[in-house]
């Protein structure tokens, strides 16, 4: 990322030029350099692996990459804990955890992202009873916006982490993040084709009986991708109505992301929506995609599940979740394609992902979550002076 | 049967019919790709799509094991970019092995099924 050629994320679709790029070396520097913009009456924003399709990494003030914090700083095997810095790589996280015996409870369908940057995001995988990653984190180091490091956990201020987990930078800038992990499993990975109503009839009992599950519907053909993952031996078998077109069993970390190195770029538009709305939306959703958009469209729909949190601003906070995205080639348009259709999300009491393309502002957000003014309040007391904010923050937030 | 076929390929007169009827898959209208790889290695195929009024795009890539049939349907193709319905154009395919390819259109738009087939033209080059 140089600024002579400014800076973009993984996609593309955003391109913006900040001030300047700093990449500190220790907290301690991290913590300097905030103290510096801060007395600056400047802005200053972390970033992860840019992989991020929505602004919240968009600024012209600082930019701050926090790629020399990463590495496994602490363990301990027998309270499964972990202390990583902040910048580490979610492909990096799998690793070392495999090397001490411990793994994640789950992935996205990529994992290129950073620790801080996919838990702050509130990213997820999918399956009824697996949280988004951000449930992992039980405190860390956070560089304050008055340049202070602060030790946090989950022990002494369990709301402060609620807040925390999904709050993509607003509070502060973590150094180092503690998790709580699992011991090391291995899945076995099964993807079945099948007809979409062949799938729909059968998806609340599918949903139901298998660790990880999502399901990729392909518009141009009426097709699904069931994508199950379990414990070996414990697969249930599809093979009365659809077809096996993967089948491998490896460690967790290596078999749940699939499309880490996917060399095409595509944008992306996700909701999720209360978990009993997400067959009904997702068929208003089909009709219209198949009557309107197929002319252009071809990529697949992805609908997941995610597990009910109450991590203030989660996606799915208070609720058990599906959650559908909408995909579209870059190099194709797509506003149109998802503007079209969100209006369909928010009928059923969409959330969006914060870190995917969507239209809403702090009016539109402020209902879908029960402790959005209990976050707003926090966030002006931690930084009242908005060192964390950039202009599309404030809209988004109505800072 | 190693070197049987041809290892370019053009279909000129691509347009995948935008209108299906009838239950899906199955009955998807559709500009479909029938590949035949009678050799003993696994062929590597770029299809390259060119349109009347903007440039190409490609290449699409897929492979065909040896020994083996492969069905493709243009309306699935996504990499490097969805292929528009109801809109011309013309197909080069270019194989690392000689290869023959037969090339069919599926029209499910009204509810008597029409198909039309054909053999795409073999180069030489």
């Amino acid at each position: 990322m140089g600024l002579d050629q400014g800076c973009h994320n993984w996609s593309g679709s955003l391109r913006f030029r900040p001030s300047r790029i700093e990449a500190p070396r220790t907290e301690q520097e991290l913590a300097s350099l905030v103290r510096a913009i801060a007395a600056q009456g400047r802005t200053l924003r972390p970033i992860g692996s840019a992989h991020s399709a929505s602004p919240i990494i968009v600024t012209d003030d600082v930019l701050v990459s926090l790629d020399h914090l990463k590495g496994l700083y602490e363990h301990d095997e027998r309270s499964q804990q972990v202390t990583f810095g902040a910048g580490t790589k979610l492909t990096e996280v799998g690793e070392c955890l495999h090397s001490i015996g411990l793994a994640m409870p789950t992935f996205g369908d990529v994992a290129t992202q950073t620790v801080a940057g996919a838990i702050g995001s509130g990213t997820h995988g999918s399956g009824r009873q697996l949280y988004n990653l951000s449930m992992v984190l039980i405190g860390g180091r956070l560089v304050t916006a008055d340049g202070e490091v602060r030790e946090v956990s989950f022990e002494q201020d369990p709301d402060f982490i609620r807040a925390l987990r999904v709050s993509f930078g607003t509070l502060g800038v973590f150094s180092s993040m503690r998790l709580q992990l699992e011991p090391i499993y291995d899945l076995h990975r099964q993807e079945w084709c099948c007809q979409i109503d062949d799938c729909l009839s059968r998806l609340d009992e599918i949903s139901r009986e298998n660790r990880n599950i999502d399901l990729y519907w392909y518009p141009r053909c009426d097709e699904v991708n069931l994508r199950c993952l379990n414990p070996p031996g414990k697969e249930p078998d599809y093979n009365a109505f659809a077809r096996l077109i993967d089948d491998r069993t490896g460690p967790s970390h290596k078999v749940i992301p699939k499309h880490s190195n996917l060399p095409h770029r595509f944008e992306e538009m996700e909701y999720a929506l209360p978990a009993e709305a997400g067959l009904d939306c997702f068929r208003e959703l089909r009709r219209r995609i198949k009557s309107k958009w197929r002319r252009s469209v071809a990529w697949r729909l992805l609908f997941r599940y995610i597990k009910a949190d109450d991590t203030w601003l989660s996606e799915a906070h208070g609720r058990e979740s599906v959650s559908i995205s909408l995909h579209q080639n870059s190099s194709l348009p797509f506003w149109d394609y998802f503007t079209d259709l969100e209006p369909v999300f928010r009928d059923y009491g969409g959330r969006p992902h914060w870190a995917k393309k969507h239209t809403l502002r702090a009016d539109d957000l402020r209902p879908l979550y029960p402790k959005w003014d209990d976050f707003m309040m926090l966030r002006r007391r931690m930084d009242p002076q908005g060192v964390f904010l950039t202009p599309y923050l404030k809209m988004l937030l109505d800072a | 049967m190693a070197e049987f076929g041809r290892r370019k390929w053009v279909i000129p007169g691509g347009r995948i019919p935008f209108h299906s009827t009838g239950r899906e898959p199955d009955f998807t209208s559709r500009d479909e790709l029938a590949v035949l790889n009678a050799g003993y290695s696994d062929t590597n195929l770029a299809i390259t799509l060119f349109y009347p009024d903007r440039e190409p795009v490609g290449p699409y890539e897929l492979v065909v094991k040896a020994r083996r049939t492969r069905r493709v349907r243009i309306n699935d193709l996504i990499f490097p970019e969805a292929v528009p319905l109801d809109v011309d154009y013309a197909a080069l395919i270019e194989a690392d092995n000689p290869v023959v390819i037969q090339f069919t259109r599926v029209d499910t738009g009204h509810a008597e099924t029409s198909w039309a087939g054909g053999i795409a033209f073999p180069s030489r080059g």
